[in-house]
């Protein structure tokens, strides 16, 4: 099976991923990571205005098989969060790239995320 | 296959091996040694520690007795309990358990079934704490309960938690009665401690919460207001909707502690604006000489991925019939690992089924009628003792749930033991209070209990 891997975004080996949109950058988690986990039934997600390190649990996604903590991947202050994923935690996996995103936060795309062809082979 | 059948089918095992392996580890004898040898170590007793004092020296030190000589020897001991009754109450309540409870729940599949959550196996068990849990819902008008805490104090101590986990901002004051029985203070004080809370009390007045005491205590770090209704002296609380609106001013979450016979007559949790409910449901199904708890923990819907303990839910067979099973286990221990928000991974469910078919064979009518027997007995009773010089009771002008707080002319000390001399035990709870209660099972002892009062305070 192949999976959505947007040519214009940036990840992780914990399979998020990251939008730099300027001024600030989006966080989710990829199509790989959604079909990993199954039927995505919860969400938890940090607090607007909450400061985290690169790296930190951050928020939490739970699917019918599983727990997973999501660690941000840019340090920096949360400026916006997807509360429709709490109402509809199904939006990441039908759209995880797109309406399904998590959180934004302002800090830098850091220097050591992947790109998209550095994913793919990650998940290949 | 055991040890045992393994060593003979291998045919490797003399009599001495199979001696020597124990019927709870799978290990063979010569996985052992293999063990011992990949470590360096001569025998596994190498691999313990234990102090020469405390280690078994082959001795039992029991002496030995035919069944005959046992039962008669306890039956003797037991002949030496004081046969006295008891009108002591304050979290331990008689009421009669219907035969029907103990018949139901002693057969096999229930009293010894290991385990009952497993969906495959268990249905009938799953299917009676789903009632359980559909009682509490009625009883409370919340919109969730779990299967069972351990008792009221565990229940309280994780709503404590649960309270200041779903808090936007950051609190560590909980506020409780200063009436509250002190083994509920003492496991929230164990929770209040690991969850970097305090708890504060605040005072009642006539057995009721002071609600302008209450409101100067309350601030923004205030993560829980609990009450109880009805409260350790008996008292029904009347000012629920004041506390619950004062609560939920300061973001704080309103916790109610009650028992479901009570709730059968009380206004609805849900309605006085209660977030959680807790309190002991053993008061039905179990009698008070078994000094279990069954903690009852309701909340609103907004808490469901925090409620601590199991819940059991409805789901559907492949072939499309209704089937019940333990669900939302990702918010546990043996699941979510170290980042579960509770530790308990059980509950009481014996006791809960219990508690289930007691209740169901009361039925809505039942359980009410005996809520107002709570009520109407405990005033009776109260009138009557208040008609004996140096006797008020009761000491608090409210209405009464079971029992209440007499006031004495004597020290409270003497009256209860002079009490005790003459077959009748009642709580002495201050220097000149005495606390009484009352239900269907002690109630024909009244009499006795108002003369022998009267004699007491001549």
């Amino acid at each position: 099976m192949t999976y959505e891997t947007p040519d214009e975004l940036r990840y992780t080996d914990s399979h998020e991923w990251i939008d730099d949109r300027g001024d600030a950058r989006r966080i989710g988690i990829t199509d790989f990571a959604q079909d990993e986990l199954g039927d995505v039934v919860f969400v938890e997600l940090p607090a607007e205005g909450e400061s985290l390190e690169s790296g930190a649990a951050c928020a939490v996604v739970e699917s019918i098989k599983a727990v997973s903590d999501i660690y941000t991947p840019v340090s920096g202050t949360v400026t916006a969060t997807n509360d429709a994923v709490l109402d509809q935690p199904e939006l990441l996996n039908t759209d995880p790239y797109g309406e399904g995103w998590l959180f934004e936060i302002d800090g830098q795309v850091p220097e050591d995320a992947l790109d998209a062809d550095e994913y793919r082979e990650q998940i290949e | 296959m055991t040890t045992m059948q393994r060593i003979q089918h291998d045919g490797t095992g003399g009599s001495h091996e199979a001696d020597e392996s124990s019927p709870f580890a799978p290990q063979t004898p010569q996985e052992v040694e293999a063990m011992l040898s990949a470590i360096g170590a001569d025998s596994v007793e190498e691999l313990f520690d234990v102090p020469e004092a405390v280690a078994f020296d082959g001795e039992f030190d029991i002496e030995a007795k035919s069944e005959f000589e046992v039962v008669t020897e306890i039956e003797d001991l037991l002949g030496r309990n004081a046969d006295r009754t008891e009108f002591l109450g304050r979290g331990h309540y008689d009421h009669y358990v219907p035969s029907v409870v103990d018949y139901l729940s002693l057969r096999s599949e229930f009293l010894t079934s290991y385990t009952q959550y497993q969906p495959e196996t268990s249905q009938g068990f799953l299917q009676a704490l789903f009632e359980f849990q559909s009682m509490i819902v009625e009883l409370t008008g919340l919109d969730v309960a779990n299967c069972s805490m351990y008792d009221a104090a565990t229940a309280l101590g994780e709503a404590a938690a649960l309270a200041a986990r779903v808090r936007d901002t950051s609190g560590s004051r909980v506020l409780v009665p200063e009436t509250i029985r002190s083994e509920r203070r003492s496991v929230l004080e164990n929770y209040a401690d690991g969850a970097e809370l305090t708890v504060e009390t605040y005072p009642l007045v006539d057995g009721n919460t002071d609600f302008d005491a209450l409101s100067d205590r309350i601030g923004e770090d205030v993560v829980m207001v609990y009450a109880e209704s009805p409260t350790a002296r008996g008292t029904i609380e009347e000012r629920l909707s004041d506390v619950a609106a004062l609560a939920d001013e300061h973001e704080a979450a309103f916790c109610l502690g009650s028992d479901p016979v009570a709730l059968a007559l009380l206004e609805e949790p849900a309605a006085v604006g209660a977030d959680i409910v807790i309190g002991d449901a053993s008061v039905l199904g179990l009698s008070a000489s078994h000094g279990m708890g069954l903690g009852l923990f309701a909340v609103k819907e907004g808490y469901l991925r925090q409620v601590p303990g199991r819940l059991v839910g409805t789901s559907e067979t492949a072939d499309g019939r209704r089937a019940y099973t333990l669900t939302l286990q990702t918010r546990e221990q043996h699941i979510r690992k170290e980042r579960a928000t509770s530790n308990i991974c059980t509950n009481q469910a014996w006791v809960a089924l219990r508690t289930a078919i007691h209740v169901a064979s009361l039925g809505a009518t039942g359980l009410s009628s005996l809520a107002e027997e709570c009520v109407t007995r405990a005033a009776e009773t109260a009138a009557r003792l208040d008609e004996i010089d140096g006797v008020s009771a009761p000491a608090d002008d409210r209405h009464h749930f079971r029992e209440f707080v007499a006031r004495t002319e004597r020290p409270a000390a003497e009256v209860a033991s002079e009490l005790a001399d003459r077959g009748f035990l009642v709580h002495e709870v201050g220097e000149y209070e005495i606390q009484v209660c009352v239900t269907e099972t002690n109630s024909g002892e009244v009499d006795d209990l108002v003369a022998a009062v009267r004699e007491v305070l001549v």
